[in-house]
């Protein structure tokens, strides 16, 4: 991301101190935060649990006020109605109406944000087919597995079209599929430019669409960055052959030990189990079409075949 | 382009309260909120007024619906208005709901607007269909026993006598004490005053065999030629000697010079009223008249009967038409709904404050509070209230009146069980205080609250 954007979110030593009943101090959630995400960014929020991560963003959301420091969201403050109107938010937990439907839940929120009667239909509409919950679009959120309830939270946050979307565990409860597809939401809407700032326990979530991280411990940030250059190893290189077999593997290792005079390793790399997953769901006699795919503008058919079995993988270090 | 843009606003301002508003009566009316509601209102309609016996008149039925069935009534809406508006905020902000709901871009007061809209819509409902399930008891009651005219619901302008107002009468003894240096020690000017104000509302006069008292009346409406006028007087005389109390009353009107003389000799009923045709008053102009004089004088034997003892200011009245008594039903329901919205404004404002739990109690006990203080206030004598271990006590109550008097005088069933018309200053004056002015105080002190409060805990 260059670094010329223009912060869309700032803080500067911020901190949070949880107090009882009598006012004494309980807990310091967060301590002294300076963070900066720029504009088009997808930003990924790491931490073990009670690492202030959810704290950090319900002051961000102007849900809960910072004892010290400053917050700038949008150029506002976090309890500015305009900021706000630009902002949506998927909490950990969705906190649904539980009688309302999906339907009513997404007509409910659009009436929130100002919309006329038309464009909230039109929009909702547009959400529950992108979330795939068209067939479920007038019975009670209440009777919801808990995938379908983040479904319905996913499309609530997206309901304004914003600017900035904030994503609190946004997989979580959802099966690969739906993991795999507001994955790929996420770097869409990244294309078109929306600011993306998101927790999740998966790493792995994070790790595929996050452009920078950082990650929080005990309320104090330990390590921020592009996660290719957190991630990098300087002083190994890795080279991938396909179709390789094993006399030949052998000749390039023993050739490469001898330019080097270090040890090289030779692995067979393993498709991860996610895009095993994906793949096994997309041979079970269907084709699927990702229900996201209408609102992403293009069709996604279901992932690539993995590589072959005589791939190899050489990190030498 | 201002005038676009303001309208603009203003139209997304109107959504999102709109949207709240709708989200409130949706949550009441599949949460089993109202159905439960509904069958105690229906009970207390239906059954009601079949369990409470009454004398066996239509005045005392007209009572029962009246008073009875409509204050029970108003009694249960009350209650579920107040603990409804306690949860509006309070659950949604445990439930941490209100997160969704907070971080767009609503203002505090558009949500607190919705959440009141929709009580007071709800409530509307509630008092319409109660209202109208005790009308129509009336008439099929009214049907089936084959009530006379003269003993259906009515409803009329009631013209008190011209006096002076009760601070100015209180002044008026107070300066006589004075003169006559007979002030009661120990207390000063302040309460001395308060003290005669209030007996001046409830002062007995007598008017002894022999005597006569004269009251003049001026019309709010002017009574016009083919129209009756009602004299009413409510007395009290004592037991034994009633049936030897009579007299004559004397009707005129100041503007045509006419009277009309009506002798009377049935004092049992504690209540006489008799109807005189505006004709009686000779050559009425168009314009009608307004101006009348009534007067009594007690024609019982000096030595075998007794006084009789009136309080001027309520218990001398003259009955004009008012319109139709269903209007007046619907002015009663407008008085209660009025409070109702009040009460609503006070639950949201705990709401906000505190927990639901909390709310409730906290909304419940100042309920209590409210009905024990007015009630300590007008029964706590002087004497009593000086000393040193009723001070507080008497000292809480008399805010608490203070504070919510302007809210509770308007008193509906009465006026509508008494046949008189609700008139047009209590109906402005409890709509203004209650449905407007009270509920923007609480509105202003809720939303600082709501701006304040931080609407997420620590998980």
């Amino acid at each position: 991301m260059p670094a010329s954007k223009s912060p869309v979110i700032e803080t500067r030593g911020l901190r949070k101190v949880f107090r009882d009943f009598w006012r004494r101090p309980t807990v310091e959630a967060v301590k002294g935060l300076d963070l900066t995400i720029n504009d088009g960014e997808v930003f990924g929020l790491l931490g073990p649990n009670g690492s202030g991560k959810s704290t950090t963003i319900k002051m961000l959301l102007g849900l809960l006020r910072p004892t010290a420091g400053t917050i700038r969201v949008l150029d506002s403050a976090p309890d500015d109605t305009h900021a706000k109107a630009c902002i949506g938010y998927l909490p950990e937990v969705s906190h649904l109406h539980t009688f309302l439907t999906p339907r009513e839940t997404l007509m409910y929120y659009a009436s929130l944000f100002g919309l006329s009667r038309a464009q909230a239909v039109q929009r909702t509409r547009e959400l529950l087919a992108m979330v795939d919950l068209e067939h479920a679009a007038d019975r009670a959120v209440g009777g919801f597995s808990k995938g379908m309830a983040r479904r319905v939270g996913l499309a609530q946050a997206l309901v304004n079209a914003p600017r900035l979307l904030i994503l609190d565990e946004p997989t979580s409860g959802l099966d690969p599929i739906g993991s795999r597809e507001v994955k790929d939401l996420v770097c869409a809407l990244a294309k078109g430019g929306v600011t993306v700032l998101m927790t999740s326990h998966l790493l792995a979530d994070v790790e595929d669409v996050c452009d920078r991280v950082a990650i929080l411990d005990r309320g104090v940030l330990c390590a921020e960055g592009k996660i290719a250059d957190l991630l990098r190893q300087p002083d190994a290189v890795r080279f991938e052959v396909e179709g390789l077999d094993e006399p030949d593997a052998a000749a390039v290792r023993a050739e490469l030990e001898a330019r080097t005079g270090r040890r090289v390793r030779q692995e067979y790399p393993a498709m991860s189990l996610e895009r095993y997953f994906l793949q096994v769901v997309a041979q079970d006699g269907q084709q699927r079409t990702f229900a996201m795919a209408p609102f992403l503008g293009a069709t996604l058919s279901a992932p690539e075949t993995a590589p072959t079995p005589t791939s190899n993988s050489l990190p030498m270090t | 382009m201002p005038s676009k843009l303001l309208h603009r606003f203003f139209a997304a301002s109107a959504r999102r309260i709109g949207g709240v508003a709708v989200l409130a009566v949706r949550a009441a009316l599949r949460t089993r909120t109202v159905a439960a509601l509904l069958v105690l209102l229906a009970a207390c309609v239906l059954v009601l007024p079949g369990v409470v016996k009454g004398d066996g008149t239509p005045e005392g039925e007209l009572h029962i619906l009246l008073t009875y069935t409509l204050s029970f009534a108003f009694g249960i809406l009350c209650l579920a208005t107040l603990w409804a508006a306690c949860a509006l905020f309070a659950a949604e902000i445990d439930s941490a709901r209100i997160q969704l709901s907070a971080v767009k871009p609503v203002r505090a007061v558009e949500f607190w607007v919705g959440k009141w809209l929709a009580l007071l819509v709800m409530n509307a409902v509630a008092l319409l269909v109660v209202y109208a399930g005790v009308y129509a008891q009336v008439h099929w009651r009214m049907y089936r026993d084959g009530w006379e005219v003269i003993e259906r619901p009515v409803s009329r302008h009631v013209a008190r006598p011209l006096l002076p107002t009760p601070r100015e009468e209180a002044r008026e003894i107070f300066a006589d004490l004075q003169a006559r240096d007979q002030l009661p020690s120990g207390y000063s000017e302040r309460t001395i005053l308060r003290v005669l104000e209030q007996k001046a509302h409830e002062k007995y006069s007598e008017i002894p065999p022999g005597g006569r008292q004269a009251w003049r009346f001026q019309l709010r409406r002017p009574l016009h030629i083919g129209e009756v006028i009602a004299a009413r007087m409510r007395f009290e005389t004592e037991y034994n000697t009633r049936t030897q109390v009579s007299g004559i009353c004397r009707l005129s009107c100041v503007e045509t010079g006419r009277a009309v003389e009506v002798p009377l000799d049935d004092f049992t009923l504690k209540e006489i009223e008799f109807v005189v045709d505006a004709r009686a008053f000779g050559q009425i102009p168009t314009e009608g008249v307004r101006a009348f004089e009534l007067s009594f004088m007690h024609t019982g034997d000096p030595k075998r009967a007794a006084g009789l003892l009136l309080r001027f200011r309520k218990d001398v009245a003259l009955l004009t038409p008012g319109g139709s008594f269903w209007m007046n039903m619907l002015r009663a329901a407008a008085v209660h709904w009025s409070v109702l919205a009040l009460l609503a404004a006070f639950g949201l404002a705990l709401s906000v404050c505190f927990s639901l739990p909390v709310a409730a109690f906290v909304a419940t006990m100042l309920l209590v509070l409210t009905m024990v203080g007015n009630s300590v206030v007008q029964v706590v004598s002087e004497e009593d209230a000086q000393k040193w271990r009723n001070r507080a006590g008497v000292l809480v109550s008399r805010v608490v009146h203070s504070a919510t008097r302007r809210a509770l005088q308007a008193k509906p069933l009465a006026a509508l069980t008494n046949g008189e018309r609700i008139d047009t200053d209590m109906l402005r004056t409890s709509l203004g205080w209650n449905a407007l002015l009270f509920p923007l105080l609480l509105a202003a002190a809720s939303c600082a609250v709501l701006r304040r409060r931080e609407l997420a805990d620590t998980e």
